[in-house]
């Protein structure tokens, strides 16, 4: 009953979006720790990857469920192991598994344009993001709260 | 909103680059010899920037990067050394032709226009930071 509240939501889509600002910012720090290591090639999570990954697991959980014709319209609600809204929203939590595949590949750059102020930068924006899912999230679980205790808070 | 980020960096880097053409030029004000060990005075360089259309922001922003790195045209400071190794036959030694008062001159206003780039990726992350707070 839980899982169906947060993953209704957009909870577990901003969970991947921390995750992955999470493991990039780590991977930034490693380039500014080496910046004076010999040989050093730049590291990088691709966001772009990322947040194409992201778009398909989205896409494939807005999919409609497939109903089939036997279950009646409230047949849904006596037959949670079939194919009901609860196995639908495990399916759907299955499309994000995909997207962590995304931040296992890391990026190698030559040592072309290394420098400090573009991985600050990149720094910069990720934290941007990771703040701004974190809000969000934070957001949601706000809204969970006045919802389970009937009160504004 | 995040591309003026990548505007304000591109001018960090030129401008660190900026400074190292600097820094080398004085550096190497009394350098004689070039890298092979011959007898020729080094010539001081200069970087020119030029605007990067590769990074545009909405509005019309644009970044900056270096353009060339240019060598200068004056001719070497002669200073009379008849005892130098490098000496020529009238005694001359060819110095480069470094003016520090400039290449100081130089070296602030690349500080300064770091330092004002830096400014303005702190305007830019306080008004993200601003809009954020409308929704988290």
């Amino acid at each position: 009953m839980l899982s169906s509240i947060f993953s209704s939501s957009t909870v577990p889509l901003l969970e991947q979006v921390v995750n992955f600002t999470e493991a990039r910012h780590g991977v930034l720090a490693g380039n500014i720790a080496n910046l004076d290591t010999p040989g050093y090639k730049t590291r990088d999570l691709s966001p772009e990857l990322f947040q194409a990954q992201l778009r398909e697991a989205v896409e494939a959980r807005s999919a409609p469920p497939i109903q089939s014709s036997s279950i009646g319209q409230y047949g849904n609600y006596e037959s949670p192991h079939s194919t009901g809204p609860v196995s639908r929203v495990d399916r759907n939590l299955a499309a994000f598994d995909a997207v962590k595949n995304s931040y296992k590949s890391i990026l190698r750059h030559d040592g072309v344009d290394v420098s400090m102020e573009n991985q600050v930068n990149q720094i910069v924006k990720n934290q941007t993001e990771h703040n701004l899912a974190v809000g969000i999230l934070s957001n949601q679980f706000r809204l969970l709260r006045a919802a389970i205790s009937e009160r504004v808070a | 909103m995040l591309t003026s980020f990548d505007i304000s960096t591109s001018a960090l880097v030129a401008q660190r680059a900026r400074l190292n053409t600097i820094s080398s030029n004085i550096a190497n004000m009394s350098t004689t010899r070039n890298e092979r060990g011959e007898p020729e005075p080094f010539i001081p360089r200069y970087v020119t920037f030029q605007t990067d259309t590769d990074q545009t922001s909405y509005g019309g922003g644009s970044g900056v990067k270096v353009g060339s790195v240019e060598y200068s045209q004056e001719p070497p400071r002669m200073k009379y050394e008849p005892g130098h190794p490098d000496a020529d036959a009238q005694g001359y030694v060819k110095y480069p032709a470094v003016d520090m008062t400039m290449e100081f001159v130089d070296a602030l206003e690349a500080s300064r226009s770091y330092e004002a780039n830096v400014g303005v990726i702190e305007v830019s992350k306080n008004i993200m930071e601003n809009t954020l707070r409308i929704i988290a």
